[in-house]
């Protein structure tokens, strides 16, 4: 605690002239008369009220901004956003973006390798329950490579990702009709008395 | 040890594996009793350094067809006679030696599309290996829709002499086969595309990365 020294009080109190006490106290003495006539001053005119008005009547005189510029005011106005968070909803809300980020990329297809090119199969069987392409690129294995006919117009379509080179196919109905691809430019006999329909895989990158 | 030894020993075990491979790809797939003579014409093959896979798809192809045991032995037969035939004339071309098995099953593929085997020869003596195959192909398509084989072959001679990329070969055909839809007579057509040449029409590029809805064949099971 800060102890004043008394000669202080006494030039305060008048007990003591300002002469009589050193310069550095009289100094203090001096601030201290000065803040203490500032609280005793009687309170200010009220002067700003009228100020005030004036300013605000000002304002409301002055031609309002255009659209422009209030939408640009108000896009840098800085602005305080709350946001409140229920972990529950936050968790769900992740796992579903997840979800659609895993669904997404599987539609993508394969990557595609630099001797790999993509063939394309497509037939029209509008009677039929299921089609198979069925090639040299699968050892003739039946069932392994199902065209589908997702709108139900009896075209059948499969996309798939070969080596770059030359194939030979036929479509499989139904598990027992072998069909020769009609729409392929390009035709083989296959020495069993039908033809084969021939797909020539071009690599994708160059 | 002398040197050959190794060499020999390795041949000596990896015959018989070989053998046991192909014998496991055929079992199950064909007529059992159609086995041995497939299996014994694929070991010919093997001996005579030509391709053993078109003999057996053939094979595999027969048992998926549900065609008799008789009938899958005599189509691989026939493929073997036709690998022969194009290996013999890979070497009357000047195909320089030894001859890739690549090249054989290429020009297989010419002669069973129709090509008659002097065509074939001038292709090969024409051209180097790399863009034989597509360019085979191109003149195959365009004898396919009754173009005259000696100027279809001379216009994709002529197509990669200029610069034809192999990838854009098949297109050389294409645009001819656009010229005759638009009215011009055969000669018409090849002789506008060869004025063309090297530049063709753009075509539709081949899709690159990842393409949607593609999938991948299961690889085969033994």
């Amino acid at each position: 605690m800060n102890v004043i020294d008394p000669r202080i009080h006494q030039a305060l109190d008048g007990e003591l002239a300002p002469e009589a006490i050193p310069v550095e106290l009289r100094r203090a003495v001096a601030q201290i008369a000065a803040a203490a006539d500032l609280l005793a001053a009687p309170p200010p005119p009220r002067g700003p009220a009228a100020s005030l008005e004036s300013r605000v009547m000002a304002e409301i005189r002055r031609p309002a901004p255009s659209r422009a510029w209030r939408l640009i005011r108000w896009l840098v106005t800085p602005r305080a956003i709350i946001l409140r968070v229920r972990p529950g909803w936050s968790v769900a809300f992740a796992a579903v973006v997840a979800a659609l980020t895993l669904f997404t990329a599987g539609d993508e297809g394969p990557e595609l390798a630099e001797h790999e090119g993509i063939a394309q199969f497509v037939g029209r069987f509008p009677e039929a329950q299921s089609v198979h392409v069925v090639g040299t690129f699968n050892d003739w294995r039946p069932g392994s490579i199902a065209l589908e006919d997702h709108d139900h117009d009896g075209v059948w379509r499969a996309t798939v990702v070969l080596p770059a080179g030359t194939y030979e196919y036929m479509f499989v109905v139904d598990g027992e009709r072998w069909v020769p691809d009609h729409l392929a430019e390009r035709l083989v006999a296959d020495d069993f008395g039908r033809e084969n329909s021939i797909v020539i895989v071009r690599p994708a990158r160059r | 040890m002398k040197r050959w030894v190794v060499p020999a020993l390795a041949v000596f075990l990896a015959l018989p594996l070989a053998a046991q491979s192909v014998r496991g790809r055929l079992e199950g797939r064909i007529p059992s009793a159609a086995i041995p003579a497939v299996d014994s014409l694929i070991q010919f093959a093997s001996q005579e350094g030509l391709p053993t896979d078109p003999l057996i798809q053939k094979a595999l192809e027969g048992g998926a067809k549900h065609v008799p045991g008789p009938r899958i032995v005599a189509a691989v037969q026939v493929s073997l006679s036709q690998l022969r035939d194009a290996r013999d004339l890979l070497v009357r071309a000047g195909d320089p030696p030894p001859v890739l098995p690549a090249e054989m099953t290429t020009v297989a593929w010419a002669l069973r599309r129709g090509l008659a085997a002097p065509l074939v020869e001038r292709v090969v003596a024409a051209l180097a290996r790399p863009p034989r195959a597509a360019a085979m192909h191109a003149v195959a398509d365009l004898v396919a829709h009754r173009f005259d084989p000696d100027s279809a072959a001379q216009l994709i001679i002529e197509a990669v002499h200029d610069g034809v990329p192999r990838e854009r070969l098949l297109e050389v055909s294409t645009a001819a086969l656009q010229q005759v839809q638009r009215g011009h007579t055969r000669a018409e057509a090849l002789a506008i595309v060869r004025g063309q040449l090297p530049n063709l029409p753009a075509s539709a590029r081949p899709p690159r990365g990842n393409v949607a809805g593609a999938r991948r064949p299961a690889s085969p099971a033994p």
